[in-house]
């Protein structure tokens, strides 16, 4: 039985003046880590915002955990967490005080909500700064105190908007480690809004790419990856030429890369012949990537499909 | 390395109920005004008047009573003053009610017409930590994906407000009240003290309700803290100076000012012009004493201009109301 929809729109529409920023959303997704994909302008918060009620919709409708959006505001903003792009702190206060307001606002009692900011705030890495005044955190320090709010009053589902933005790569890693274990580890779905396709490549199981409000695309990870199945990464220890020698011989193009890699445009909706090359020629390779750009190759396809029918 | 378990814990409990969430707002929104000293200093400095008024109401209940320790005392000194004391005494027995009502009714009117500018100062310097804040740190956002709606963050914002001015002008007049009576020779004061604090209380209610929804309006018309101050304090300045000019040339002007309208509104609560006038006719002394007072001071007090206060004041709160709307959205 598959699990019950966390996200359900039909023609859903949000119109700014003249501008239409979501055109008939129709969408069914189940729990699990999402990511949201699109260029900028593309959508992706407004659908966040409307879906949260930060923004009334036009038209259509829309339910978050079952519940409709728009008629239980409260109830459904109870369930969930949410981290905007921008800065959005209370100035004045410290962390641990901001962190434990908001659970309150959330309707925690006073003792269990300061014990739970606590909590977070170990949970997402926080040491002493906790005390310090938000006003003079570093822009990694704020990305992990807007996860600790998102996530203090322990919602179902928590939506994070360009999370790692501003981050160095270390940063980001730890943050994108934390959000993966949500799901992974403790069940909360995650919808992750980025424009990073590797970080989304990293974390997602399901896939929404939106362009010019519309959905061009919603399969998961794996389905979008078979479709592009057409190229892979191979990491060979030496013996490059041979393996030139080989793929020249079936006609593959083979390119190595920067990484130390070689990718193989083998062309085939498998990996089998490439698998059966590799062992009639006694090569034996390190790791084979298959289809590593596929995200982007679908992305890049989407938003051409999408610009040549607007 | 932590020595204690920092993984993710799920909590099962029950949520309090969306009044705990707004008192939640209210509560740190006093919390922030009162991390402000000179805040904090100006409300002692308000509950430091209202025991002043009460050792007035001390030494005028004492003034009151026969025999009292007071009116011995100032026998000592001055044996008029003694003689006034016991004609007053006297006149106490016979007329409790209007004695102790009309001393006290006129005294609160003046109290809290002197300590709602403390009240209004002090909420001057509130109104940036209302709505300005948020708006200039886009913590309305915060608010909105939080499980409160729009409505419940301004009735936390407003309960701010009128907690603060609770705390700095209807809490000290009240305790005041409450003291001055408690130190009086009879306990019967309070029940004859009790159109005071009625008239207090509805005055309390009516100009604190105005007050905060006006400050809200204010808190949301800038995002720079500097600026919803400074309109605050010019609106209030400005109509303190325009009222009493515009008197003469176009009296409605005067009810651009929301400190004349509160005044007429009071004027109209506890109707001083009334006790004068009983005071007068009723103890030929205090008659001598209050002729003083101009016919012109005396028809000012006893017509307020009750309805063109509460037209303006209406007009007032739905332009904050509108201003709110407007500017209180999570973009």
């Amino acid at each position: 039985m598959s699990a019950p929809s966390v996200i359900e729109t039909q023609a859903l529409s949000k119109v700014y003046g003249p501008q239409r920023a979501l055109d008939g959303v129709d969408l069914k997704v189940a729990p699990g880590a999402i990511g949201l994909l699109g260029p900028n302008g593309a959508g992706k918060s407004t659908l966040m915002k409307c879906l949260l009620q930060l923004q009334p919709i036009t038209s259509g409708s829309a339910k978050l955990l079952g519940r409709e959006v728009g008629r239980e505001g409260r109830e459904i903003r109870k369930r969930v967490g949410y981290t905007p792009e921008q800065d959005c702190h209370i100035p004045g206060m410290v962390g641990c005080e901001y962190v434990t307001y908001c659970a309150q606002l959330c309707g925690l009692p006073f003792a269990v909500a300061r014990q739970r900011a606590h909590e977070m705030l170990d949970f997402v890495g926080m040491g002493q700064e906790r005390y310090r005044k938000i006003d003079t955190y570093s822009t990694g320090m704020k990305q992990r105190l807007k996860l600790a709010q998102a996530i203090v009053h322990d919602p179902e589902i928590v939506f994070l908007d360009e999370p790692t933005n501003g981050l160095d790569p270390k940063g980001q890693t730890q943050i994108l480690e934390l959000v993966h274990s949500l799901w992974q580890t403790y069940g909360i779905t995650v919808v992750l809004s980025s424009h990073l396709l590797n970080d989304v490549d990293r974390l997602c199981e399901q896939i929404i790419i939106i362009a010019r409000g519309r959905v061009l695309v919603h399969d998961t990870l794996e389905n979008l990856k078979a479709r592009n199945r057409r190229s892979a990464e191979v990491v060979i220890d030496g013996r490059y030429q041979e393996l030139q020698a080989a793929c020249a011989s079936r006609q593959w193009a083979c390119e190595p890369l920067p990484n130390g890699h070689v990718k193989i445009a083998h062309q085939c909706a498998s990996l089998n012949p490439l698998l059966a090359l590799l062992h009639e020629r006694k090569l034996a390779p390190l790791e084979i990537i298959p289809s590593p750009n596929a995200l982007e190759e679908t992305f890049v396809r989407a938003l051409e499909l999408s610009h040549a029918n607007p | 390395m932590p020595i204690h378990d920092i993984s993710y814990k799920h909590w099962d409990g029950v949520h309090l109920g969306v009044w705990h969430r707004r008192l939640a707002i209210a509560r740190h929104g006093l919390t922030a005004c009162l991390r402000n000293k000179w805040m904090r200093h100006a409300v002692v400095l308000c509950w430091g008047s209202a025991l002043a008024m009460t050792g007035l109401l001390f030494m005028v209940g004492q003034l009151l009573v026969a025999d009292s320790v007071v009116v011995q005392w100032v026998g000592n000194f001055n044996p008029g003053l003694q003689s006034f004391a016991r004609l007053l005494t006297t006149w106490l027995e016979q007329h409790p009610e209007i004695s102790v009502r009309t001393t006290q009714n006129v005294l609160f009117y003046f109290y809290c017409a002197l300590l709602l500018r403390a009240g209004i100062f002090i909420l001057g310097m509130a109104v940036p930590l209302l709505i300005t804040q948020d708006l200039a740190s886009n913590a309305i956002i915060i608010y909105s994906s939080k499980a409160v709606s729009r409505a419940d963050y301004l009735l936390g914002k407003f309960s701010t407000a009128f907690g603060l001015l609770a705390m700095a002008w209807l809490g000290p007049v009240c305790a005041a009240w409450f003291l001055g009576n408690l130190l009086t020779p009879d306990w019967g004061f309070f029940w004859h003290a009790r159109a005071a604090i009625f008239h207090t209380l509805v005055f309390g209610l009516v100009a604190m309700t105005l007050l905060s929804l006006l400050a809200l309006g204010v808190s949301a018309i800038s995002s720079k803290e500097k600026s919803t101050a400074a309109i605050w304090y010019v609106w209030w300045i400005l109509g303190g100076v325009v009222a009493p000019i515009a008197v003469k040339t176009r009296p409605w002007l005067q009810h651009l000012s929301f400190n004349y309208n509160l005044e007429q509104i009071a004027l109209a609560i506890f109707r001083p012009a009334e006790d004068l006038t009983t005071a007068r006719e009723s103890i030929p002394i205090l008659g001598e004493m209050l002729r003083d007072v101009s016919t012109r001071s005396m028809s000012a007090l006893s017509t307020p201009a009750l309805w063109g206060a509460v037209t303006w004041s209406w007009l007032m709160v739905f332009l904050a109301a509108w201003i709110i709307r407007k500017r209180v959205k999570p973009e």
